[in-house]
């Protein structure tokens, strides 16, 4: 059995997933990361697409995200998303899920106002 | 047939009848939002702890560059005043004691000499400032029931916008803390710039591969910790206002029900009266019959 690590992905209305995980594949801002037990400490800064967890059970969970961080410290893995779905299907559906998360994002940017000079 | 004084007396028990089902209706509806959300600030506090824990490590990286301009404090001549309060009233006293408490705030500023710019969340907060001829800078309205993320990313973004642009130099936040569905508490707190959160204990120096440089990480986290903030901000203010509107309304239908004790008291005591004086007129009446056939 391989060696596991901890995994929560939080966005800030929810923790979206939360378990021990054999391997870990996340997008950054300068690349794809993929992370085994015993990685070094990293911080880094997340990109819209999808992550993809193996988690120790053996099942594999693929979730869309939008913006956000990944911590790696001790075996801890945390991303804190601004925005997180679980997606079924595969990696393909799940980046497609964060795109889509990506346009929500933008939509919501204006919700309705009533700004008014008094 | 009833008198004009017991029909009266009648209706009005109706009356008040009626607007104790709406009361009772309201004071259910908010009853069972309460839990929701309650849940929803419970929720929202493992993000806001990872990110706190994060910015603590990242901002004692990068110490040497960390002068993000939301932290940089500056000499103070016009302030943000942020207020959260109800879109809808039949909430007791939960708008105006925060309402209230933003104004005496406000009014001691002015006389500090300095600036005001107001932000209102919630339709009373807004209607109580422009009737009182304060300037709105923004309003937002729809938020307060059920507050999205997409609200609290809304707010952050215009004032840190505000901030970086030098139009204000502090921001002050006005909302209601939710302790517990009993306890809600007024509460004044700086939102910018940012008081950088207490290191909670002594953390080992964890040399982080950063990607990209831990300047820009903390460039990235600082926006979300205001936004989170804000977040946290209207989900508790929700919490409140609801709990405040299940006890303005149970307190409501309360009031209905003794009224409604005290009208029937006196419907009987009409009803009563009106028998007893049939009564006395029969009596009377029979009396007459029989001393003028005697």
């Amino acid at each position: 059995m391989a060696k596991t690590f901890h995994v929560d992905v939080v966005s800030p209305e929810e923790t979206v997933w939360s378990g021990e995980a054999t391997f870990l594949i996340a997008r950054t801002t300068e690349g794809e990361i993929g992370i085994l037990a015993d990685h070094e400490p990293v911080m880094a800064a997340l990109q819209t697409g999808a992550v993809v967890i193996d988690s120790e059970e053996g099942g594999r969970t693929t979730i869309g995200v939008h913006g956000g961080f990944l911590q790696v410290l001790d075996n801890r893995v945390t991303l804190l998303t601004d925005r997180a779905t679980l997606a079924e299907g595969g990696r393909e559906e799940a980046a497609r899920a964060a795109q889509e998360l990506a346009s929500q994002v933008g939509e919501d940017e204006e919700p309705e106002t009533g700004g008014e000079p008094g | 047939m009833a008198s004009a004084a017991l029909r009266d007396t009648r209706r009005r028990i109706r009356s008040v009848e009626a607007i104790k089902k709406i009361t009772r209706a309201m004071e259910l509806i908010a009853a069972s939002r309460i839990p929701k959300a309650v849940a929803r600030v419970n929720a929202s506090k493992p993000y806001t702890a990872k990110l706190i824990e994060v910015i603590e490590t990242v901002g004692g990286a990068s110490s040497a560059d960390a002068t993000h301009m939301l932290l940089e404090q500056r000499p103070v001549n016009t302030v943000g005043v942020v207020v959260v309060a109800a879109d809808r009233g039949l909430a007791g006293a939960y708008s105006s004691n925060i309402i209230r408490m933003a104004e005496q705030a406000i009014i001691e500023q002015r006389q500090a000499g300095r600036d005001i710019v107001l932000y209102t969340v919630g339709k009373t907060a807004q209607s109580y400032f422009r009737y009182r001829n304060y300037r709105i800078e923004r309003a937002w309205l729809g938020v307060t029931d059920t507050p999205g993320y997409g609200d609290a990313r809304s707010i952050a973004r215009t004032i840190m916008e505000a901030y970086a642009s030098e139009e204000i130099d502090e921001v002050q936040a006005f909302y209601t803390q939710f302790r517990s569905a009993i306890t809600q508490v007024p509460t004044q707190f700086r939102l910018l710039p940012i008081v950088p959160p207490e290191a909670t204990g002594e953390r080992p120096v964890v040399n982080y591969e950063y990607e990209p440089s831990p300047a820009e990480i903390l460039d990235r986290l600082l926006p979300r910790y205001v936004e989170a903030t804000v977040f946290n901000m209207l989900l508790e203010a929700s919490a409140s206002e609801h709990s405040a509107r299940r006890r303005a309304m149970k307190a409501a239908t309360d009031n209905a029900e003794e009224l409604i004790r005290h009208l029937t008291v006196q419907a009987n005591r009409a009803r009563q009266a009106e028998i007893t004086t049939a009564i006395t007129e029969i009596v009377g009446g029979a009396e007459a019959l029989a001393e003028s056939g005697s």
